[in-house]
């Protein structure tokens, strides 16, 4: 598990764009796993928490564009919770930015692509700087 | 006795060339539970999905999983072939090693494949199966409002066999259309002699709908008609209560704001205006008229049809100079690209004007000074008649039937569809739908259109007279949940109330028919007692666990 | 209802710095329906603390359990187990629930997760104001059910402090109502208004007399 970067992907927006990504033969990191989620909304802080501590280097939550979520608020408390995992993380001493929320939507696999790239890196990065 | 979890790998005809599948098998049949793996390399073909019925009849797994291309195309596709084999669909689960492994990646991806399969075999292995059922619904719908919309989709919906009421507010059906009708462009009188010849309407008015509770297929609804209250359960409810338009406040130098009622009488609205036109029973006919458009409201789609409409029959019938003060003319309405061409054909003179024109009364003559965009100067024109600029408003009491059916409105108090793009008429509670100008800014043939869509998905809804649903697909157990009414709150779908269960014990109960199955609830439930099948937390927490096991 | 909320990380490491394995014990009553306590947020708590110390490399082990009510010594009793086998308990209960564990379990440390914080009730979701200070010497029957002692950011007891902000906002928090205004506005929808003439003698303090005891009438 160690060094994988785990992303929750909503059924309706995030898992097609990575489909997508997939037909378009664009590249990704290797670590990126996906696990499919009917709304991101559905994504529990346990969830992220519990996928750090098997090893998570970061954990990503995708939902639906602003506005265009399939069940409305889910995007947005999706946000919430990721925003709260983020202040526990810091509170455990760990980094808060390993977890992040983005928005996508299905037709954007470039988008998803570059996201996942950036977080991937991001990590690398501090990683080297350690 | 051990769960026995069947995986079946696809190479999809070739396409997955960076997975070594002989090793994947290898590795896959070492992990405890999995009884049989099979290779294919068309899995989705006749003859695959044959080899697959024939294997599961053979081994007799309870869980099957299918390594291939996306869930997208796989689930509904296998589900059918564990169906016809004689296991549910809910004992499968997917593992993306075509869209989300082979494909995304260059150089050998055996590795992350067996991940992925390990992932599915790890949630498939906790999956239950769910009853379903048939659940027997109204096939009544009742239509609020009495216009067009209402009447339009009442006429359709009983054309398609369905019964309907109409529940109007005011005292006959299309009153507020009366002697009009031309102007919004629908022919009322032989509508209304169609709802009066057709046994399937029932008309209800003056009537005000004073309460609605329940779920798509089963709606208790309160109707007051002249202190008299009905009560009767319907299948879906349909809102097409309209629009109403106010003149929106016209700022004229030297005079306060004016605007509606007491403005001075050479200012009118597009309706005056259309009357004024359509019985010629003005004194003097208007040598010079001035519309205003689009300046203090963009969403101008019907008031621009409304303008082209009135500003040819005005250049027309009474030879009157015509200009158009407006920022853009709006035509993507039906025909209204050519209304527009025909008016500057007959001599409408728009002007383009960026910022509000200025206004100013002088004898009786109205005095416009805007600056023309294209000309670069200010231009000046003296009328008898100016048409204000009209902005749609919702009707009265489309708040309150918001609140009742949980529904929210925009920022405009229209109601908001759940989604513009892929159900304009829906909403995210089940069963309830809107239609034409109530929604918006919508023109006559954009509510046809409405009308039509309505019809079809009630008629998907009610037709067959069941809702065919899967029983407690989310559900809260009863010795956990402790009534915080949390998920009640949070619910996008209003779908979960309060109820007591057997043990007269009041707790969260979550209708089968209107979710829609987000785990909205499930996530934020304080007490964990919301399990959702298929992504309870056990089930996505066993995903993480099986990541990097290989 | 009992509001409480989830002490800062950094105390609650702190108290069980010294343990290696931990029981950590929601409540099932009030603590869960104002998300301070209940089996989402123990797990949420286990699950950081495993976090912070593995970090750190003192690894700790954590026990999760959620009682019914930890004011119950009959229910708490049935955890007895889990306890014996932990070096500690952290209780995510109200202050209450605490001392019910610590008197039952005296042999092992049980320490706060939560500060019980008052009696309130929810205004939506996830937000929850006090309502009740729990004084012992109800007047509410005088002020149209709305209590100033606690909702008047000053406690003032006979009408408002005259630092009442336009459309009757509290001076202090323009945010929050004017409990005298609430009063007012109460009183006259019921006609009542003269019992805001009347004049409210000083509470009565003595009336709740430390530590409180509540005897039900005999059956």
């Amino acid at each position: 598990m160690k060094g994988r970067v785990i992303a929750f992907c909503c059924e309706h927006s995030a898992y097609p764009a990575a489909d997508l990504a997939g037909r378009l033969r664009l590249h990704y990191s290797e670590s990126l796993r996906i696990i499919r989620v009917p709304c991101a909304g559905r994504v529990d802080v346990i969830h992220m928490l519990k996928a750090f501590e098997k090893g998570a280097r970061a954990v990503l939550v995708l939902g639906c564009e602003d506005g265009a979520c399939h069940h409305i608020t889910g995007n947005t408390r999706a946000r919430e919770r990721v925003e709260q995992c983020q202040v526990l993380l810091d509170e455990a001493r760990l980094d808060g930015r390993s977890v992040a929320m983005h928005n996508i939507s299905p037709n954007a696999p470039q988008k998803f692509v570059r996201i996942a790239d950036e977080l991937v890196n991001a990590k690398e990065q501090s990683r080297e700087a350690i | 006795m051990d769960t026995k979890i069947a995986v079946f790998l696809c190479n999809c005809g070739g396409a997955i060339k960076n997975i070594d599948f002989e090793a994947t098998r290898e590795r896959i049949s070492k992990i405890p539970g999995v009884t049989s793996v099979d290779l294919s390399s068309g899995l989705c073909f006749e003859e695959g999905k044959r080899e697959m019925v024939s294997r599961i009849r053979e081994e007799h797994p309870d869980r099957v999983v299918v390594a291939g291309c996306a869930p997208e195309f796989s689930e509904c596709v296998f589900q059918q072939v564990l169906e016809t084999a004689g296991l549910s669909g809910r004992s499968f689960s997917a593992a993306n090693i075509r869209e989300q492994c082979s494909w995304v990646h260059d150089g050998d991806v055996t590795g992350k494949a067996v991940e992925l399969v390990k992932m599915a075999v790890s949630r498939v292995r906790l999956l239950r199966t769910l009853e379903k059922k048939e659940l027997p619904v109204s096939r009544e719908v009742l239509v609020v409002g009495g216009g067009f919309s209402a009447i339009g989709t009442a006429l359709r919906l009983s054309r398609i066999g369905l019964p309907v009421t109409i529940a109007a507010v005011e005292e006959v059906l299309g009153a507020t259309q009366d002697g009009v009708e031309s102007f919004y462009r629908c022919d009322i009188d032989t509508m209304k002699s169609a709802v009066e010849g057709d046994r399937n309407i029932e008309v209800l008015t003056p009537a005000r709908v004073t309460s609605a509770h329940g779920e798509a297929g089963d709606f208790a609804v309160t109707i007051e008609r002249e202190g008299e209250r009905i009560r009767r359960k319907y299948g879906a409810i349909v809102l097409a209560t309209g629009f109403t338009t106010e003149l929106s406040p016209v700022s004229v130098k030297g005079l306060p704001v004016v605007g509606g009622a007491g403005s001075p009488a050479n200012i009118v609205s597009q309706e005056q205006l259309f009357r004024m036109l359509d019985n010629g029973a003005t004194a003097r006919k208007p040598e010079t008229i001035a519309f205003l458009l689009d300046s203090c409201d963009e969403n101008s789609r019907f008031p621009t049809l409304a303008t082209l409409n009135n500003a040819i029959a005005a250049r027309v019938k009474w030879g009157s100079e015509v200009y158009v003060f407006c920022k853009d003319v709006k035509v993507d309405s039906e025909g209204a690209e050519k209304l527009y061409r025909e008016a500057r054909g007959c001599g409408v003179v728009f002007v383009k004007c960026d910022s509000a024109p200025r206004l100013a009364i002088d004898d009786g003559r109205i005095s416009i000074e805007a600056r023309d965009v294209f000309l670069g100067a200010d231009t000046i024109v003296d009328c008898d008649l100016l048409v204000a600029e009209e902005v749609l408003c919702p009707p009265e009491g489309t708040e309150a039937l918001a609140d009742m059916f949980n529904i929210r409105l925009d920022s405009r108090g229209f109601y908001q569809d759940e989604n513009v793009h892929l159900y304009p008429v829906g909403f995210e509670k089940r069963g309830v739908f809107c239609v034409g100008g109530c929604r918006g800014d919508l023109e006559a043939s954009r509510m046809a259109n409405d009308i039509h869509s309505v019809a079809m998905m009630i008629y998907g809804l009610l037709s067959s007279g069941v809702i065919e649903a899967e029983i407690e697909r989310v559900k809260a157990d009863t010795q956990k949940c402790v009534a915080c009414l949390t998920c009640i709150r949070v619910c996008p779908h209003s779908a979960i109330r309060l109820s007591r269960v057997d043990n007269g014990k009041e707790i969260a109960v979550i209708s089968d028919v209107a979710c829609d199955a987000c785990g909205i609830c499930a996530a934020i439930c304080p007490a964990k007692a919301i399990v959702f099948e298929g992504y309870r937390d056990d089930q996505v927490l066993a995903q993480i666990e099986a990541i990097g096991e290989s | 209802m009992i509001i409480a909320e989830r002490k800062p990380m950094e105390e609650i490491e702190e108290s069980v710095a010294e343990y290696k394995k931990v029981l950590v014990a929601g409540c099932g009553t009030c603590v869960t329906v104002c998300w301070a306590g209940g089996e989402k947020e123990v797990g949420i708590l286990a699950s950081q603390l495993r976090l912070a110390r593995g970090a750190a490399g003192n690894e700790i082990v954590t026990l999760e359990t959620t009682v019914e009510r930890q004011c119950e010594k009959e229910m708490v009793t049935e955890i007895k187990d889990k306890v014996a086998e932990a070096d500690a308990v952290l209780s995510l209960a109200c202050g209450s629930g605490v001392q019910t564990m610590a008197e039952l379990f005296d042999d092992k440390p049980v320490l706060p997760a939560v500060n019980t914080t008052f009696i309130g009730m929810p205004e939506r979701e996830g937000l929850w104001v006090e309502m009740c200070g729990a004084c012992g010497d109800c007047f509410l029957d005088r002020t149209g059910g709305v209590c100033p002692m606690v909702r008047c950011a000053k406690g003032l007891l006979n009408g408002p402090c005259g630092g009442t902000r336009k459309g009757g906002m509290c001076e202090i928090d323009p945010d929050k109502d004017c409990a005298w205004v609430l009063v007012h506005r109460r009183l006259e929808k019921q006609g009542r208004l003269d019992l805001m003439r009347e004049y409210v003698t000083p509470k009565n303090f003595r009336a709740v007399r430390r530590p409180g005891k509540v005897q039900a009438a005999k059956a």
